[in-house]
């Protein structure tokens, strides 16, 4: 599914080399659940990013599904975000001027889907994350716990392989979260396969497959999959 | 605390360069026109002899028969035939009255270095001077004998004094009208009203005459008007006799009246003289009718202010209108991207009125820059209008009320477009902003 | 594809920015087209044929204060001299001089005074057999004035027997195409008429009756004599020149003033009509440049509250182009509401005009033009900011703030 090798990321700012990621490398198969954890600034976020192609890497070579990204221009990209990833952000990032309904129906529209097909498919997923009664009440009406099920409808909406979630639950309380981490679960089992940052380590530990980034690298703790529970993680800051 | 405020606003403005200098810009050219048009039209439509514009008053007679009509509001003519000028200059009282018609003489000193020109020349009556504020650097006017007799005197101004002779101090100096040698008995001040308001008859804006000879010139000297003659029926004339005797009108006449019991009186002199004409087979008609307008209701009734000017003053005025919404809009866009500090200082204890104090002071420090760039606008604007138009020069000038009223107006509109968004700010609760977003 | 329901509603939510929009742009199209209107009003006036080699023709006026003088034997040499000159076509004594807003006007009537009967507005203008061919004017239909036309007043009871008219006035009496012939009253004086000149204006152009014009074959002599000459075009200015000179030593005792082109003429006459047409053309640029920055503020400041969102538009998959299509139509919907509340506003502001001044009544496709101007000044004012939008990184998303 997602095929990272040798990436690097360089912030160049005018006095400052930064390397974000270095000889980064990572494999993520279709159907895994993996939890992203690291210390504050290690590179989890630009991982992210890179992941999402939401920003240009500096080296090596990045597959999604067999596509090099690296060869893709601006909009093949936008297009390709569009049909296999599906985002969740740790503020929403809901648009503030669109009522529910119409922000999940956001990535269908960007997609050209048809109106009726859009309707079926953004009811399906406001029904799956329980607001199916809301859809006409705008974002700064609901909770946080509420919007980030709307958040997670969008990303769900467009039927995404891969789910890129970054600190799902760092606004909400632990109930909330609970909930946001069963409907992740459940998406998982589905089939979907699902990368989430996070530096809560419970909710980490909950995942079947962790890996750690510190200073831009990859620590892989597939190996403890099968005694995660006991595993010692480290708590980002 | 209202220095704060500047200094607050001042480095709010600084802050986001591009917005206030768009703000600016708006409000500039918004003032820049409107305060263009308005200067002209204010020019345009002030008292020219405030302090007695009140008791100077323009006489009309209604002449003609009965179904004539005239371009005025009321079909009376604008000006007098010369039969009525006369009679109504010797009806008894001590009014001071005016009969007068622009003409115009070829000027010299009958030498041969002097080379003669044309003046314009304000045929009229002693009183003259008087009612319409002339002052004498040398010598008077002509006597009462003089005037009687169409002596040959004349009264010059100082510029056209200077001009001759190379002094002011002249009286007593011949100089020839035409053929006519004449003596000059009395030297004015300069006297140019912007508008010719005692004379609306070929343009409004006219320049003031220079050089002023006795109205019983006109008949001694067959002295014609270089002004309108207007007749409203056929009639023969075939030389100056005819012209003065016949119902051709060609005169105007002005006469000063202090007390509503002076105005009384002189109606009812006029409602009797018109009877009595009416005996020698004049004023054919029904109901006698005659107007005493003061110098603004003449101005008014003579369409000084140009319609042209009037529609300029009220498309400027709309504009106005949509550099304040445009300023709006980014007042409201600016105010409302400062809600999170707005929050801060409330949570520190500002009050809304502080806040929206803070505010307002910003939106008015911003008009009076606008306003002041307004100003060199409309100074801009201004110099266009005199170039294209130089009739206007002496209209198209800004006074100190009106650069005053720029950045008032600046202000006020500022202000104006300010306060919903300084009201909606500063109901900024504390704690939204707070929180982490 | 144009997001149009969303946008809508996105717009109805946010409603005083766009409120705000639309009445700059309902106001902006109300003053333009109207403006430009009025301006296309005097343009047309301008631009209108008078009839005369402007540029070929000067007038001057002269003086005389000698009253042993005889008027008449002066004027006939004055004009000789004139006719001489090298370049000079032709010259004449006139009582007035065309396009220059001062003269003698009068009614002519079809039937004698006292006699009720139709009468017409016109300016006319008197002089002796050379007039037409000194005003540069021919007559289309008839024939010119000969020396046996012209009467000299003072000289003799006669009066004057014939006149030479511009074919709007004989159309207004005669109906079209008639005329030649056919006898008007000046008071109770007949009058035949014995040519007629298509196109001719009088002394006022821009009036009501400006192109009724009527020439009359008469010699009035007074002190003050208006004169015009035609030149060669090369000549004129070097003519103009040696004017005074040449008629003072005809005569030392008299002024001469106002050696004028009638073109300049004409031009002064009009200057009021072109100090309104600059300041309708200056208030149009700057009211345009107004709004299209109030167009661009909004713009720019919208997209910068909504960096975040359009971040996470670009992170759900939305192409560059797709931003920048969001922000025009979401311009082109606030622009056409406001441009149809302006059509509106047009008219109504064009009736007013109409009725309270000497205003031509609005055309609707000056609303029409103006208002798709606007919508395209419009747009074009989003584009840069839209561009910028379109540029913002899909990162913004994943940041926190």
């Amino acid at each position: 599914m997602l095929d990272m090798k040798a990436i690097s990321k360089v912030y160049q700012t005018e006095m400052v080399q930064t390397h974000a990621l270095r000889d980064f490398n990572l494999h993520v198969a279709e159907g895994e659940f993996v939890a992203v954890t690291g210390p504050s600034g290690s590179g989890k976020t630009t991982f992210l990013n890179i992941a999402g192609m939401l920003e240009p890497f500096s080296g090596g070579q990045y597959c999604l599904d067999g596509v090099d990204i690296g060869k893709l221009n601006d909009n093949a990209r936008a297009d390709l975000r569009n049909q296999k990833i599906g985002f969740i952000f740790q503020g929403f990032n809901l648009i503030p001027d669109l009522n529910l309904y119409e922000n999940v129906e956001v990535p269908l529209r960007y997609r050209g889907i048809k109106s009726a097909e859009r309707k079926r498919r953004v009811e399906e997923c406001l029904e799956l994350v329980g607001l199916a009664g809301r859809a006409k009440h705008l974002p700064q009406q609901l909770s946080g716990g509420q919007q980030q099920r709307v958040a997670i409808a969008r990303a769900l909406a467009g039927r995404p392989r891969f789910l890129l979630a970054d600190e799902p639950t760092g606004n909400l309380d632990s109930l909330m979260a609970r909930q946001v981490m069963e409907l992740l679960e459940q998406i998982n089992r589905e089939g979907a396969t699902i990368v989430m940052v996070t530096h809560d380590p419970e909710l980490a530990r909950r995942a079947p497959r962790n890996i750690q980034i510190v200073d831009g690298r990859v620590t892989d703790f597939t190996l403890y999959q099968g005694r995660s529970t006991e595993t010692p993680l480290a708590a980002g800051g | 605390m209202f220095i704060h405020y500047i200094d607050l606003a001042w480095r709010s403005l600084r802050q986001t360069p591009l917005v206030t200098f768009l703000m600016i810009l708006a409000i500039a050219i918004g003032i820049g026109v409107t305060m263009t048009t308005l200067s002209v039209y204010h020019m345009m439509s002030m008292d020219p002899i405030p302090h007695k514009s009140e008791r100077l008053f323009s006489v009309q007679l209604q002449t003609m028969d009965d179904g004539e009509t005239w371009l005025t509001p009321d079909d009376i003519p604008y000006q007098l035939t010369y039969t009525d000028a006369i009679n109504l200059d010797s009806l008894p009282g001590d009014y001071l009255r005016a009969p007068m018609l622009r003409s115009g003489f070829s000027v010299h000193l009958n030498t041969a270095a002097s080379k003669p020109f044309i003046e314009d020349t304000r045929v009229t009556g002693r009183d003259f001077f008087t009612m319409f504020d002339l002052s004498f650097l040398h010598g008077n006017v002509w006597t009462e004998e003089q005037e009687r007799d169409a002596a040959p005197v004349v009264v010059i101004d100082e510029e056209l004094a200077k001009q001759l002779f190379g002094k002011t101090d002249v009286v007593g100096e011949s100089v020839f009208l035409g053929e006519r040698r004449q003596e000059i008995v009395g030297v004015t001040k300069k006297w140019r009203p912007t508008i010719k308001f005692y004379d609306l008859n070929n343009g409004s804006f006219g320049k003031a005459e220079r050089m002023f000879v006795p109205f019983s010139h006109v008949k001694a000297y067959d002295v014609d008007t270089w002004g309108n003659t207007n007749a409203w029926k056929f009639e023969e004339t075939r030389d100056f006799n005819d012209k003065m005797n016949s119902e051709m009108v060609w005169v105007q006449f002005w006469v000063q009246l202090d007390t509503p019991q002076q105005r009384q009186a002189w109606r009812d002199m006029l409602m009797a003289y018109m009877q009595q004409q009416q005996k020698l087979g004049r004023f054919n008609r029904e109901s006698l009718q005659y107007s005493l307008q003061d110098v603004n209701d003449w101005m008014s009734y003579n369409d000084v202010i140009s319609e042209d000017n009037k529609i300029l003053v009220g498309l400027s005025f709309m504009f106005l209108a949509v550099c304040v919404a445009n300023i709006l809009g980014l007042l409201l866009a600016k105010f409302m991207r400062r809600a999170p500090d707005v929050g801060v200082r409330r949570a520190l204890g500002a009050s809304k009125r502080q806040v929206f104090y803070q505010h307002l002071v910003e939106v008015g420090v911003l008009g009076l820059l606008g306003g002041s760039l307004g100003v060199l606008f409309s100074q801009l604007g201004l110099l266009g209008v005199r170039q294209t138009y130089n009739y206007y020069a002496g209209l198209a000038n800004m006074d100190w009320m009106m650069l005053l009223s720029a950045p008032a107006l600046a202000i006020s509109a500022c202000i104006l477009a300010g306060l919903y968004p300084a009201w909606l700010v500063c109901r900024t609760t504390p704690a939204t902003h707070l929180k982490v977003q | 594809m144009f997001e149009l329901k969303p946008t809508i509603n996105a717009l109805m939510r946010s409603k005083l920015g766009a409120i705000l929009l639309i009445l700059q742009l309902a106001i902006t199209l109300a003053i333009v087209s109207n403006a430009v209107s009025i301006i296309q009003d005097r343009l047309t006036y301008l631009n209108k044929d008078t009839g005369y080699p402007e540029a070929e023709i000067f007038k001057f006026n002269s003086l005389n204060f000698d009253k042993k003088l005889d008027l008449l034997q002066q004027v006939e040499l004055d004009e000789q001299t004139l006719r001489g000159l090298d370049g000079v076509i032709d010259a004449a004594a006139v009582s007035s001089v065309v396009l220059s807003g001062s003269g003698s006007s009068g009614g002519l009537r079809l039937k004698p005074e006292p006699q009720e009967s139709k009468s017409v507005n016109m300016g006319y203008i008197s002089g002796d057999e050379h007039l037409l061919s000194t005003l540069g004017v021919k007559v289309s239909e008839g024939r010119d004035f000969t020396a046996a036309d012209v009467v000299v007043i003072d000289e003799s009871d006669t009066q004057p027997s014939v006149v030479i008219v511009s074919r709007a006035l004989s159309d207004d009496m005669f109906g079209q195409g008639n005329g030649l012939g056919e006898t008007l009253y000046w008071g109770a004086d007949p009058l035949t008429i014995v040519g007629i000149v298509d196109t001719m204006a009088n002394q006022w152009p821009k009036s009501s009756f400006g192109t009724k014009t009527a020439l009359v074959p008469m010699v009035r002599i007074g002190n003050f004599q208006k004169f015009l000459v035609r030149t060669e075009p090369q000549a004129r200015a070097q003519v103009m020149r040696q004017i005074e000179e040449l008629m003072l030593a005809n005569h030392r005792e008299r002024v001469i003033s106002d050696v004028t082109g009638l073109d300049q003429k004409k031009a002064r006459y009009d200057a009021k009509d072109v100090l309104m047409m600059r300041m309708l053309m200056t208030l149009i640029v700057v009211l345009v440049v107004v709004t299209a920055l109030g167009v661009f503020g909004l713009s720019t400041f919208n997209i910068s509250k909504r960096t975040k969102q359009i971040g996470t538009r670009r992170a759900l998959g939305a192409r560059k182009s797709a931003i920048v299509r969001y922000f025009v139509v979401e311009n082109a919907l606030i622009c056409s509401v406001g441009l149809v509340l302006g059509g509106a506003a047009a008219v109504l502001l064009g009736q007013k005009l109409m009725n309270w001044y000497s205003v031509p009544a609005l055309g609707y496709h000056f609303i029409a033009t103006t208002a798709g101007l606007l919508l395209l000044m419009s747009l074009l004012s989003v584009l840069m900011p839209a561009l910028r939008a379109a540029n913002i990184s899909p990162s913004i998303a994943t940041r926190s703030v």
